[in-house]
């Protein structure tokens, strides 16, 4: 087989992009729609070759990617699978994406993962433990990588900090880069009854490489308000208005629009990244 | 109260509510206005979820036989006997197949087994790597060389499939359901898949040609293969079969070694 061309350096812009998924990418290659970035999610190109390749290779010719992971398992207190990291090294490889990324959570215990992003408990061996798995991923890849604050539905009892100070001392102490998720600290902020204005103070502002924004749906009929982060819906006002919170303080940032159930048609995601868009317009206007 | 668990013991405890097995990690977690059961159940329910949803894509043909409802109770069952083992939910469900043979609930569907199979062959086939064909150089060189040592490398998508079962004419049949459904004792069907473009190509073999398929896709000679497919079928003609090969595009190397890359 020959060997590829090398791909021409395409970093993310801090503009609008969009998450590419299966339903729109033949349209994409088809009418090269104008968004900024795309990204994907990494598993799913895990297979060795075939169509999902063959489109993902035209796409990263012509527009700047993203590989977002979701099976890392980065907080698991078994260890890194290390074949995950190979293969993924490999994509890496094979796309020089700009931006690499993956969650602060774990999936994996005992040899069963649950392939769900579950939460860490807040505390210092957790911390210690993301730290060490942070470096030994940026070690392995040879470059920063992300890691993003994750919805969750509960916390624990024996929680030694806030979730903002666990995920600011990790990005500092690893040395990585922040993919900040502001729908995650809304959703968060609601789930466990907290300010999210001064969770996003507490961030490290100047590693905030990425920010997503997605919609979340509302569990009714319970005692109390729970948010479940389904990635099935539009942006919410209050997410819209924490984003351009989050841009006040990190300043213009590549943002990403997520929509991953009941996914609608491509020019929906397009308006959704055209709203984020005014926003960061706006945020340059006001440093310029 | 206890000291606080080790994150090992916490995230044990955890899958062990995931699965279903025990809710005594709720000890450690915050109701905040709920029990905490209750919040674990999300993550059960989520993940439940999740899984059920991949068997899904990865089985469509096996839904569209057996239904929505008796998939999810397979897919549940399914699940807890052969928890996912990989972050990459690609490779979760491999092992439906003989877990559908085991059923006793699809002991009167005989084939589904085998349709199982078939869905999860095209999988491995559309995921396969990529290689390039042999070009006619090539082929003419390997023409120089005695079939009895010369090996053919097939294409990595190249997927083989026999069953007892009409199995293509009944996977054919699930992509649009309707009139009566294909006999079962229409005969054995042999199957290879591979991927034509992007798209997973599949075709009914005659045994003999599956057979010789079936040994160079074991990398035995090209001579063994042959003399395989005649035990099947004394008449039986390699040229048509290799031209087919090549014609797909599905030889990408010739050999005389035993293994090579």
């Amino acid at each position: 087989m020959s060997e590829p061309l090398p791909f021409v350096q395409r970093p993310v812009p801090a503009s609008a992009g969009i998450g590419l998924r299966a339903p729109h990418i033949e349209r994409v290659l088809a009418e090269r729609p104008p968004v900024p970035w795309f990204e994907v999610h990494s598993e799913n190109y895990f297979g060795a070759g075939g169509a999902m390749h063959a489109a993902l290779a035209r796409i990263r010719a012509d527009y700047p990617l993203s590989l977002h992971g979701v099976g890392l398992s980065l907080g698991s207190a078994d260890g890194l699978d290390l074949e995950h990291l190979a293969t993924l090294r490999r994509l890496v490889d094979r796309y020089e994406p700009a931006l690499v990324s993956d969650h602060i959570c774990w999936g994996e215990i005992g040899g069963v993962h649950l392939n769900d992003l579950l939460p860490l408990p807040c505390t210092q061996e957790a911390l210690d433990l993301m730290v060490s798995r942070v470096q030994q991923v940026q070690d392995a890849l040879g470059r920063e990588f992300l890691v993003e604050n994750v919805s969750s539905y509960l916390s624990f009892r024996h929680a030694q900090m806030p979730e903002s100070a666990f995920v600011a001392e990790l990005v500092r102490r690893s040395g990585c880069g922040l993919l900040l998720d502001v729908n995650n600290v809304y959703v968060n902020s609601v789930n466990h009854d907290f300010d999210p204005l001064q969770y996003l103070r507490a961030m490290p502002h100047d590693s905030v490489r990425e920010i997503h924004l997605a919609g979340f749906t509302r569990k009714d009929r319970l005692p109390v308000p729970l948010l479940i982060d389904s990635h099935s819906r539009p942006v919410a006002d209050d997410v819209w208005s924490l984003y351009e919170d989050a841009l006040a303080l990190c300043g213009p940032t590549p943002t990403l629009i997520e929509w991953d159930q009941d996914i609608p048609e491509l020019e929906v995601l397009l308006a959704e990244a055209g709203r984020a868009e005014e926003r960061l317009h706006a945020c340059r206007a006001a440093i310029a | 109260m206890p000291a606080a668990p080790r994150l090992h013991e916490l995230q044990q405890g955890f899958a062990d509510a995931v699965l279903g097995r025990s809710d005594a990690v709720a000890a450690w977690v915050d109701g905040a206005g709920l029990e905490p059961t209750a919040r674990l159940r999300i993550y059960r329910n989520t993940v439940a979820n999740t899984l059920t949803a991949a068997l899904r894509e990865s089985y469509p043909a096996v839904l569209a036989l057996v239904g929505g409802d008796f998939f999810d109770v397979m897919a549940e069952r399914y699940r807890l006997e052969h928890p996912s083992t990989c972050g990459n939910l690609q490779h979760f469900g491999g092992a439906l197949a003989g877990f559908i043979e085991a059923m006793p609930e699809a002991q009167s569907l005989g084939y589904l087994a085998d349709v199982a199979r078939l869905d999860w062959l095209r999988q491995l086939t559309a995921l396969s790597a990529d290689a390039e064909p042999v070009d006619a150089v090539c082929s003419a060189a390997a023409a120089a060389v005695a079939p009895d040592s010369l090996r053919i490398v097939l294409h990595p998508s190249v997927h083989l499939l026999r069953s007892t079962y009409p199995v293509l004419t009944l996977w054919q049949w699930c992509q649009a359901p309707s009139g009566p459904a294909p006999r079962m004792d229409g005969g054995a069907e042999q199957v290879l898949l591979w991927r034509a473009g992007g798209d997973v190509a599949m075709a009914l073999l005659d045994p003999a040609t599956f057979r010789c398929i079936e040994m160079l896709a074991d990398r035995r000679s090209v001579a063994s293969a042959w003399a395989a497919a005649t035990e099947v079928d004394d008449e039986f003609d390699l040229e048509p079969c290799l031209r087919d090969l090549l014609a797909q595009g599905l030889i990408v190397a010739f050999t005389n070694e035993e293994s090579s890359t």
